[in-house]
């Protein structure tokens, strides 16, 4: 049946759309033969020629509208009048460029902002991760009670035990990081391997783009020394070697033991749980490990290892935390001195990858969809005022049979144009605005190098705009068509009942404005002032010129501790000696690297007590000179001497919050304790004497308070690993190749890894805040602004529309003062409305970003009263500009005005 | 009658179609027939006429041409299609129902 219809109509659609002319003439021609057959029959009846045709032309009753009616009826109006409302609307645009340039730019400065963060969320938090059904992926954390860090790493045997007991994982495996030297091929490079159980990839359900990957076999005791197999990441592989496509099966050399290729990971294959890693970087290559017998004894190994498990199907998260949280209390009452105070965390894997950013991540979504309000509102705004403008052209339009629907499409019209050039211009911020992100972000943060723009965040921008443009272009229009035509052309286009409903409505979007954009920067002085305290906060250290870098010794070559500790002697001796460098030393860790060793310690002169009840400190291994090249402070006692730096000698310096916290009432000095980096037995056999006492310093990062620390000379813990730390007279990474020089000249093989200086080290410990109050700042500036603009166009509106009432208020004596006040008070009441709004609404919001502050409450009186203060100063400036002209109003010409 | 427009405009369709299906007129003849055929029972308004003439046309159930009137002017002649024969049937079982329902009850309130 349809499709003999439009056999029909096809044809006359299409002659409606391309003969329209004709189309035209002939209803012109139709219509005119009734009028003058009509004229004839009352001729007949006896009227005159006049006379007929003016009852002719009653008896159509309408005829404009008839016709109109008869147009409609051809069901192609609305293609016409589309193309018509748009070549209208881009001319009322091309009349109004400020007015266009503002709407465009509001809009795109809200749509682009709103695309390129949702691109960096949507890269951070919605992106499937690269492994097979990721959603039942948990990372299971030892949750260490005492020092509330429910994400602890995990000790070999309660692994073992967790694995034997549960119920609720398909598969549990165990991840330990090390750096390594990779030799043979090519330059000697330091990157880091990833120590797995063979079954690590299985429980990712990832398989090898190249190879067979690890085979059970690889995982059998006893398989440890033999057989060593490893597979590589495609970066590695491209890099290093050349994408090879015969990789597998090649050996690679790392800290100098033969490793067998047996795969290559798929392009985004990645595992990198940053809390639960020894350095701190995304591993490059994964090698099967099985637990050596000596870790299934709770006496002889701490907690190190990173634990990812796959639930069964069906079981949720809770489900699985709680029969874990019942196995570690089992375990807690079985090892009592290993595991009291110690309970389990079942963490989902996206939540562990997104925990750092997410907060952060959605106050910026709230803040830029908060921009993107004031922008339509803003546009909104303008819309109307504008619309108020042309309501004698909208009523003369009704008068003459535009149907209010007809108008409102018109208007709709010009505001999507209005969205849709603005949604241009926004995309093309968007990609910018991306990559702007991208490169201002803290780099070690985000686990990408670019992020797509894709179709669903186009498909965002593109709701955005679209539901932009029908709200903003829905409510002039919805008002215009409410305006009551007969009485808007009786008073000349100031209809007083439509232009109160527009005034309210305007009113409210302005004290919205002000109210979201005080909120905005509310939250960005927090962030600022929280900033700032960040930045000065003394790490304890001294920054500046001060050259670092890490040397890894594989233990293949240099196995025995004196061989280590010689090396180590020698070079920083060397390194000394560059000219331009002033003092050289040496530690364990580099500082603010969020990187350290901890444990219990034992302080003979207390009660001995379980391991899990001793008191905790850091510990840190350093080489001569520590004190003078850091510059920290000598509060008590004395530094190494020369003999305690080449053999054992049981020493120990310590900082002021361990004797704070540890040492209330006594001299530390000549105090004894045991430091439980060794096994217990040792430990407790050797304890360390305390022969200095030195200042705080923030190890971890800037917003971390110093821990109680120990300090060792480096024969008292000989690590194979050690962070170089020159001081020099001038720019640090001036006598980075001299100290290449050095360092290879003692050995060619030995890669010089992670030079940096410590004022890079400083800024990247803050870098996530200055990222967050960089772009947080910028969108309370653009609020700010928006505001602004919106609380000027509402009085500058108010001013031109009371024009004559003004002039009249001046020809009756009023001084310029009276009208300064008399439009101040208007624009006044809605900026304190807003702003006690905004209050309100802030206080209760900036709760929500408490974490991502410091040193500072997230309800900070002072900061909330100076961007109050602010923003009322901004407001009022933008209603004085206005106000201005109002006050220079000649009442002669103001009454003319009419 | 004040505003009876409302009451025939469903029927206006039946009405016009009846009439085409007779012959092939031009708008001013169906108003006179119009006017002639229900007396002053029904009042289509002259302008109203042709809104609902083009709509047939729009949906296919009548077509135009234009050709020399009973007066020798040129005037635009509607007809009938196959399609507008299906829609008249269609219409007049749905109006015989209707009216036979209305009918009914009516007697029933009468008795």
């Amino acid at each position: 049946m349809s499709w003999q219809r439009w056999i029909y109509i096809a044809p006359l659609r299409l002659r409606s759309l391309f003969r329209r002319e004709q189309v035209e003439r002939e209803l012109d021609e139709e219509v005119r033969y009734h009028l003058e057959r009509k004229t004839e029959e009352y001729i007949a009846a006896g009227l005159s020629s006049d006379e007929a045709r003016h009852a002719a032309m009653r008896a159509m009753d309408g005829i404009e509208r008839h016709k109109e009616e008869c147009r409609d009826m051809r069901k192609v109006n609305w293609l016409e009048d589309f193309w018509q409302d748009l070549r209208f609307a881009v001319r009322m645009l091309r009349r109004t460029p400020g007015f266009a340039a503002v709407v465009v730019l509001t809009l795109a400065l809200g749509i682009g902002a709103n695309s390129a963060i949702f691109s960096v969320i949507d890269g951070i938090l919605l992106q499937p991760l690269p492994y097979g059904d990721p959603d039942r992926l948990v990372i299971v954390w030892e949750n260490n009670l005492r020092r509330s860090n429910p994400h602890n790493v995990v000790s070999p045997p309660n692994f073992l035990d967790w694995q034997a007991q549960n119920h609720v994982f398909s598969g549990m495996s165990y991840v330990s990081d090390l750096r390594g030297n990779l030799t043979g091929s090519g330059e000697p490079e330091q990157i880091v391997a990833e120590y797995v159980s063979v079954n690590f990839f299985s429980v990712l359900g990832v398989n090898p783009v190249l190879g067979p990957g690890f085979k059970t076999e690889n995982g059998e005791t006893g398989k440890d020394s033999k057989d060593r197999v490893v597979t590589l990441s495609y970066g590695l592989w491209k890099r290093r070697f050349g994408a090879d496509p015969e990789i597998v099966g090649k050996t690679i050399e790392l800290n100098g033991k033969v490793l067998t290729i047996v795969g290559v990971m798929p392009q985004n294959f990645s595992f990198f749980i940053k809390q639960g890693t020894l350095s701190g970087e995304k591993p490059e290559l994964w090698s099967p490990w099985v637990l050596p017998a000596a870790y299934h004894h709770r006496k002889d190994i701490g907690r190190f290892m990173t634990v990812v498990a796959r639930l069964q199907s069906g079981i949720t998260t809770a489900r699985a935390q709680t029969e874990m949280t019942a196995i570690a209390t089992r375990l807690a009452t079985e090892y009592p001195d290993f595991d009291a105070n110690w309970g389990a965390s079942v963490v989902g894997l996206r939540e562990q990858i997104s925990g750092d950013l997410r907060p952060a991540l959605l106050l910026l979504l709230g803040a830029v969809g908060f921009v993107l309000l004031i922008a339509c509102a803003n546009v909104s705004s303008l819309l109307l005022a504008r619309a108020a403008g042309r309501e004698r052209e909208i009523g003369i339009r009704t008068a003459i049979g535009a149907s209010r629907w007809r108008l409102a499409r018109q208007l709709l019209t010009e505001s999507i144009l209005l969205a849709l050039i603005g949604g241009g211009a926004g995309i093309a911020l968007a990609v910018w605005g991306t990559n702007l992100l991208l490169a201002a972000s803290p780099s070690n943060l985000l686990d990408m190098e670019k992020v797509p723009l894709d179709w669903r965040v186009l498909s965002f921008a593109c709701g955005v705009t679209l539901f932009a443009g029908l709200l903003f272009g829905f409510l002039p229009s919805y008002i215009s068509a409410r305006g009551a035509i007969a009485e808007t052309l009786k008073e000349g286009g100031r209809s007083a009942s439509a232009g109160r409903h527009r005034r309210t409505i305007r009113s409210a979007f302005v004290v919205a404005q002000i109210g979201m954009a005080l909120v905005l920067l509310a939250g960005s002085g927090l962030l600022l002032r929280s900033f700032n305290l960040l930045v000065r906060v003394d790490p304890g250290f001294d920054a500046r010129n001060l050259l670092t870098f890490t040397v890894t010794l594989p233990s293949a070559k240099y196995g025995a501790d004196p061989a280590v500790l010689a090396f180590f002697r020698q070079l920083v001796e060397r390194v000394s000696k560059i000219p331009g460098v002033r003092s050289a030393t040496m530690e364990s860790y580099p500082p603010m690297s969020g990187l350290g060793a901890a444990t219990s310690v034992h302080i003979l002169s207390q009660p001995a007590q379980a391991p899990s009840e001793l008191p905790s400190a850091a510990v840190r291994v350093v080489g001569p000179d520590y004190l003078r090249t850091m510059g920290i402070p000598l509060h008590t006692g004395r530094e190494f001497s020369a003999t305690e730096l080449a053999e054992m000698r049981h020493v120990a310096l310590v900082n002021q919050s361990f004797v704070d916290k540890y040492f209330s009432e006594v001299n530390p000095l000549g105090q004894k304790v045991a430091v439980h980096m060794k096994s217990e037995a040792e430990s407790e056999g050797q304890p360390s004497e305390i022969i200095g006492v030195v200042g705080d310093v923030r190890l971890i990062g800037l917003d971390t308070p110093a821990e109680p620390t120990v300090y060792w000379p480096h024969p008292e813990l000989v690590y194979s690993r050690m962070t170089i730390l020159a001081r020099t007279s001038g720019d640090p990474m001036a006598i980075v190749s001299s100290a290449r020089n050095e360092l290879h000249q003692m050995d060619a093989n030995e890669p010089m890894a992670s030079v940096v200086t410590a004022e890079q080290l400083l800024s990247h410990s803050f870098s996530r805040s200055r990222f967050t109050t960089i772009v947080l700042g910028v969108f309370a500036g653009a609020a700010l602004v928006l505001a602004a603009v919106g609380i000027y166009g509402v009085v500058a509106y108010t001013v031109a529309q009371r024009t004559s009432e003004i002039g009249i208020r001046v020809a009756m004596g009023a001084q310029r003062h009276d009208v300064l006040r008399l439009i101040l008070a208007q624009g006044g009441r809605l900026i304190v409305s807003g702003i006690a709004l905004g209050i309100a609404a802030g206080l209760l919001i900036t709760r929500l970003m408490a974490g991502l502050l410091y040193g500072i409450s997230a309800t900070d009186p002072l900061t909330f009263a100076a961007v109050a203060l602010l923003l009322m100063a901004v407001a009022l400036l933008a209603c004085y500009v206005p106000a201005r002209r109002a006050m220079g109003v000649d009442p002669l010409i103001a009454l003319r005005y009419e | 009658m004040s505003k009876p427009s409302d009451l025939v405009q469903g029927t206006l369709d039946l009405l016009l179609l009846k009439i085409l299906a007779l012959d092939s007129m031009n708008g001013w003849s169906i108003s006179l027939r119009l006017r002639q055929i229900s007396g002053e029972v029904l009042q289509v308004s002259d302008g109203s006429l042709y809104p609902a003439l083009h709509k047939l046309e729009q949906e296919g159930w009548i077509t135009a041409e234009w050709r020399a009137s009973e007066n020798n002017r040129r005037a635009k002649f509607y007809s009938l299609t196959r399609l507008g024969r299906k829609q008249l049937e269609k219409e007049t079982a749905a109006w015989d129902r209707l009216s036979g329902a209305i009918t009914q009850i009516v007697k029933l309130k009468e008795a």
